[in-house]
């Protein structure tokens, strides 16, 4: 029937019509189709398809378009099928465009297409790409627009693999063909390809495309490989990924011997600090030989400090760290922390002392807390002795004493030591604290001595409203008033209210 | 008085997705190891962990005992056991220990190792080390922020501040990186960026690599918040170091509000036993109160009390039906209220009770004093009377802070006195938590003409490029310094006053510091915020020694509405104090803005110093 339509006869009309009343007409259409891809020749293909084309809805444009490679234009029919599907046909077509590109006598695949269709389209492309056809298997991708990363990119990569293995060019030239063809397609791994540069020799070119990686993540395991672990720091360190920059440190440290390990963190300060995180929990000792290396005779000095309270137990290795720790402090210029060290292992040794003599516990207490426990121990010459020692300054000697003989409560001594000579801290401390005893009678002793100053608070401390009262009035201070005033309560204190609001009343007269 | 929020606030996005999802996770982690198993959690993790799935949801899920992380050994006899821990080398010594005794009993268990939030190749490498890589297998719960409350999120990581202000650690960067990643997929990405300070930076840019390798599927969500600000704990001591006197800011420096809750002690339950108590604004008297000046507290309680008798005296004159609708419907509401106002009550009082026995009218004089920068001799010798009397450590190295802070550094003199006095009082070991101090940039001493030079500048500008990160160690001593003095003055941060500042309506954010001091963080927020831009803000920026960025996606903003343009997440990288989110929340009532907070950690004076303290073990 399709030749008597195609020679134009007029039978083929009525061959037509019969089959369109048989109603096998979609099935014939599809017939003609499928034939069309099982033949070899273009123009036969093209007969095929134009007479299923013309089963379909009179779109023989799309004919021509699709097959687009032959000179000959398809010619127009009449409408015999409504709504016959479009897609078998048109995915007839584009197989056929690609069957018939690579059987070319050029490319040399003669393939049917049945093959074709077992094969899979990637096969086919795969096929292209071992036979280095890379222009035409991109352009097969972008006929038949396949998704970049299948498609173009992966073929861009094969190419690039490729493309590094001519050696007759330079790596710079190589390296920058690559990079204007691939640009930043997506789905295309720079690491790759310098994995594959790499494999064939060529380190060089490898870094250089290494270059054109965006993602750090991905440059530093071929760094590594390369053995280029040093740019495989930094770049680990620019990507900002902790992780990474461990797994190169990690790996530096097998690869380098200690001193040159060393020497490359200490230009990196990141990576340093993490490794020295890292020590700190895991490897103290590498620590010690870190700052040793960099002279860091600060950091060293702590080092030994912290070990001679957390590592050494004896108090012989104690002072032996205090005394390593010092002299790195003083290496460090820093006088002052070298001294406070020197300080401490007197007093580790005189604590020692005084356990082995008085018994108790004194080892490992601040200063202050050894002067404290000896004065609540009744040694109030020791104390006085290990003040004038360490030179406790006077105020703190003041505070400590006035402290601990309140809390043994020894009231006589307190009074005693309060007249030992003028108090450097004044007076009101001794009426707070005898208060917070609640000894308001010793308190009271006090009150009198406190300064004008802090007189008016004194008195009310100890609850004499009124006299704080006839102090305030008699300071003509304002703010003194107020806080008298707000201390009297009710109808106990209504005379000495009465009274300050006189005084006022008096004072803005004036 | 408790603010109203303005009718025309924004609508807060409904955070507790983030729950859900982590929930979620670590019940499919669970599931991964079928059968009965034993859960050992550490320490740290149990609050958090309690907030998204509690006992019952674990048991469901076949885990039978559960047991603390720490060093003892453990009695567990289950054929599986499942630890959760924070990837710290600490723990991989523990689990280790635990699976080599096993070994050597000859005894054979499946082990499961989840971190949270992610895990650390330092972790994988010691559990290699110890030999036991192959025994575990090793899983992330990448639960990284918990809704504390409707506007604060909290990665509950208070060693984030240590570890990279102190110990220049970076590792948590990638996981804050994440967490904004996070966000920006389930709340569509942020139109407006700006931040200030060296990891805001690299937190940020971290963040962009992720979302453009994942580009594509937030491009198409409307963004939710309009705005979000970086920025680090370091740009602001200051603020942070500042005793608080805003409620819920009194509350956590008094009884340390722990992953939203405290204990509250006998003394504030009046009864023989503890209480944990959800402090969130669920509450509904703690949530008209949290942001008061505690002196407006106790007005507003007993105002409170007093409402609340009048509502139960209704029920006298009720017919029967009346008091039948009263019983079931409005009295349950009214006790809870009233458990709710008597613990308050409770806490106020003993708060009042702790601060008046320390003297805390004159440790604030002293700490305005130092703010605005007078009488700095006397403040000095406060400070050293407080050392000498041994008041408290951990408030004496505060002081000692805010007065270098605020001074720019000790003079030489008092560098030494102070330190002398303090080793004395508390014991040696501090010399390496003045080491530390000195490190972070908290307490220095002033060099000889120690003033800021613009080469200085330049070269801080500098390093925050990845390229010179070289000069890294050397720069962190070198331009740590300051400048407050100038910064206060350049932003008005002490505000003048005529006469008494008016604390129950407050003018400006000050009142958070009884009008004595605007927060620093906040008012760089509120100045970046007015002009969408660090425009005009060069000479704050150069004496804060930090680098600034801001960055606007057009193309988004156009797409955002104007309500979510009114939202802004402020990300605090070190911590943030209840205090600053008080004067933020008051700034967003004043301007129609609504702030959310995210913040590595909760935090205030007491635990920065904690965290800068050498203890001995």
């Amino acid at each position: 029937m399709t030749w008597l339509w195609l020679k134009e006869s007029q039978k083929a009309d009525e061959y037509l019509r019969e089959i369109q009343e048989l109603g096998q007409l979609t099935q014939a259409v599809q017939q003609c189709i499928e034939a069309a891809g099982h033949e070899h020749q273009p123009d036969m293909q093209k007969s095929l398809l134009r007479v299923g084309l013309e089963g379909r809805a009179g779109q023989g444009w799309e004919l021509s378009l699709l097959l687009s490679g032959s000179s000959q234009a398809a010619s127009f029919g009449k409408c015999f099928l409504d709504r016959f599907p479009p897609d078998s046909f048109v995915c007839m077509c584009q197989d056929l465009r690609v069957l018939n590109a690579v059987r070319d006598y050029h490319i040399g695949i003669p393939l049917t297409y049945s093959q074709y269709k077992q094969l899979t389209i990637q096969v086919l492309l795969d096929r292209l790409v071992l036979r280095r056809l890379y222009p035409l298997a991109i352009q097969i991708c972008e006929y038949l627009r396949l998704p970049e990363v299948q498609g173009v990119s992966r073929i861009l990569a094969h190419w690039a693999c490729y493309k590094v293995q001519q050696k007759d060019v330079s790596d710079e030239d190589v390296a920058r063909a690559i990079n204007q063809k691939l640009g930043d397609t997506p789905g295309v791994s720079y690491s790759d390809i310098a994995a594959r540069a790499y494999g064939c020799g060529r380190t060089e070119l490898a870094i250089k495309l290494l270059e054109y990686e965006p993602r750090s993540g991905e440059q530093v395991p071929l760094l590594l490989k390369m053995k280029r672990s040093k740019l495989a720091l930094s770049k680990a360190i620019e990507s900002g990924d902790t992780d990474l920059v461990f797994t190169v440190l990690l790996h530096l440290k097998n690869e380098l011997n200690r001193g040159d390990f060393f020497m490359t963190l200490r230009n990196q300060p990141m990576a340093l600090s993490l490794y020295r995180q890292f020590c700190k929990h895991q490897e103290l000792e590498t620590l010690k030989d870190l700052y040793n290396q960099d002279d860091n005779h600060q950091e060293l000095g702590s080092f030994h400090i912290r070990a001679s309270y957390a590592t050494e137990e004896r108090i012989e290795g104690r002072v032996a760290a205090l005394q390593t720790a010092a002299d790195a402090f003083y290496k460090a210029k820093n006088e002052f922390a070298a001294k406070a060290t020197e300080d401490q292992m007197r007093l580790l040794r005189l604590q020692r002392r005084l356990e082995d003599e008085l018994g108790g516990q004194f080892l490992d207490l601040s200063l202050h807390d050894t002067v404290t426990t000896l004065i609540l121990g009744g040694h109030n010459k020791r104390a006085e002795q290990l003040a004038r020692d360490f030179r406790i300054p006077d105020k703190r000697l003041w505070w400590l004493k006035l402290t601990a003989l309140a809390d043994l409560e020894d009231w006589e001594e307190l009074e005693k030591f309060s007249k030992s000579k003028k108090s450097p801290i004044g007076y009101l401390p001794f009426v707070e604290i005898c208060m917070k005893q609640h000894n308001k009678y010793e308190a009271k002793k006090y009150a009198s001595r406190v300064g004008p100053e802090q007189k008016v608070k004194a008195l009310l401390l100890v609850g004499d409203v009124a006299q704080a009262a006839d102090v305030a009035i008699e300071h003509r201070n304002e703010a003194e008033l107020s806080l008298v005033l707000s201390h009297c309560t009710g109808a106990t204190d209504g005379a000495t209210a009465d009274k300050i609001q006189r005084a006022r009343a008096q004072a803005q007269k004036k | 008085m408790a603010f109203p929020h303005r009718p025309d606030a924004p609508e807060l996005p409904d955070f507790s997705m983030l729950k859900r999802l982590a929930r979620d996770q670590l019940i499919y982690l669970l599931e991964q190891l079928p059968g009965k198993k034993d859960l050992f959690i550490e320490a740290d993790l149990m609050s958090p962990l309690d907030r998204i799935a509690n006992v019952s949801i674990l048991k469901q899920h076949e885990v039978d005992k559960l047991y603390k992380v720490e060093n003892k050994p453990a009695l567990s006899s289950s054929e599986q056991l499942c630890f959760l821990v924070r990837p710290r080398i600490k723990n991989m010594r523990y689990i280790a220990n635990l699976v080599n005794a096993d070994k050597l009993a000859g005894r054979t268990r499946k082990y499961k190792v989840i971190f949270s939030p992610q895990k650390f190749y330092a972790c994988e490498m010691v559990l290699e080390e110890e030999g036991i890589y192959g025994d575990v297998s090793c899983d992330e719960w990448a639960f990284s922020l918990l809704p504390l409350d409707v506007d604060l999120l909290s990665m509950e990581l208070p060693e984030f501040f240590r570890d990279y202000f102190l110990e220049g650690d970076q590792r948590w960067i990638n996981t804050v990186a994440q967490a904004l990643h996070l966000l920006s997929t389930l709340y569509g990405s942020f139109p407006n960026c700006y931040g200030i300070g060296r990891c805001a930076k690299m937190s940020y840019e971290l963040w962009r690599k992720l979302e453009e390798e994942e580009d594509g599927e937030t491009k198409g969500r409307r963004p939710e918040i309009g705005h979000i600000f970086l920025l680090d704990r370091d740009m602001d001591f200051v603020t942070a170091l500042c005793s608080q006197v805003v409620y819920e800011g009194l509350v956590d420096d008094t009884f340390r509000i722990k992953c939203g809750s405290v204990d509250f002690g006998p003394e504030v339950t009046s009864s023989d036993k503890s209480l944990k108590v959800l402090l969130n604004a669920e509450d509904k008297v703690f949530n008209e109160i949290r942001n008061e000046h505690f002196s407006n507290v106790f007005g507003f309680l007993s105002q409170k009390a007093r409402n609340l008798q009048a509502q139960y005296d209704r029920r006298r004159g009720m017919d029967i039906k009346q008091m039948k609708n009263f019983v079931s419907q409005e009295l349950k509401g009214l006790k809870q209220e009233h458990r709710l106002l008597s613990l308050h009550i409770g806490a106020c009082e003993s708060i009042m009770k702790k601060k008046t026995k320390q003297d805390f009218q004159e440790l604030i004089k002293t700490e305005h004093a130092l703010l605005e920068g007078f009488n700095i001799r006397e403040s000095t010798s406060y400070i050293e009377e407080h050392i000498d009397r041994q008041v408290s450590p951990i408030e004496s190295l505060r002081l000692m802070c805010l007065l270098s802070i605020t001074e720019n550094g000790l003079i030489p003199k008092d560098y030494r006195s102070l330190k002398t006095q303090y080793l004395q009082s508390y014991g040696p070991e501090h010399l390496l938590t003045f080491s530390n101090l000195r490190r972070a940039g908290l307490l220095t001493e002033q060099a000889p003409g120690d003033t800021l030079t613009a080469v200085e500048s330049k070269v801080s500008k500098l390093v925050t490029d990845k390229a010179a990160g070289k000069i890294t160690d050397a720069f962190s001593s070198l331009a740590k310094r300051s400048n407050f003095r100038a910064i206060s003055k350049k932003l008005n941060l002490i505000p003048r006053v005529d006469g008494e500042y008016d604390l129950k309506v407050p003018r400006d954010m000050a009142y958070v510091f009884s009008g004595a001091y605007v927060p620093l963080s906040c008012r760089i927020i509120e100045q970046v915020l007015e002009r969408r831009s660090w425009q005009g803000l060069d000479e704050v920026v150069r004496l804060l020694n930090c680098s600034e960025f801001a960055f606007t996606d057009m193309t988004k903003d156009d797409r955002a509405s104007s309500e979510s343009l009114r939202l802004i997440l402020v990300v605090f990288l070190g911590g943030c104090t209840f205090s600053e989110i008080s004067a933020l929340r008051f700034l967003g009532r004043e301007k129609g803005y609504r702030f959310i907070f995210l913040t590595t950690a909760v935090t205030n004076s007491a635990r920065l110093m904690e965290a800068m303290s050498e203890v001995k073990a």
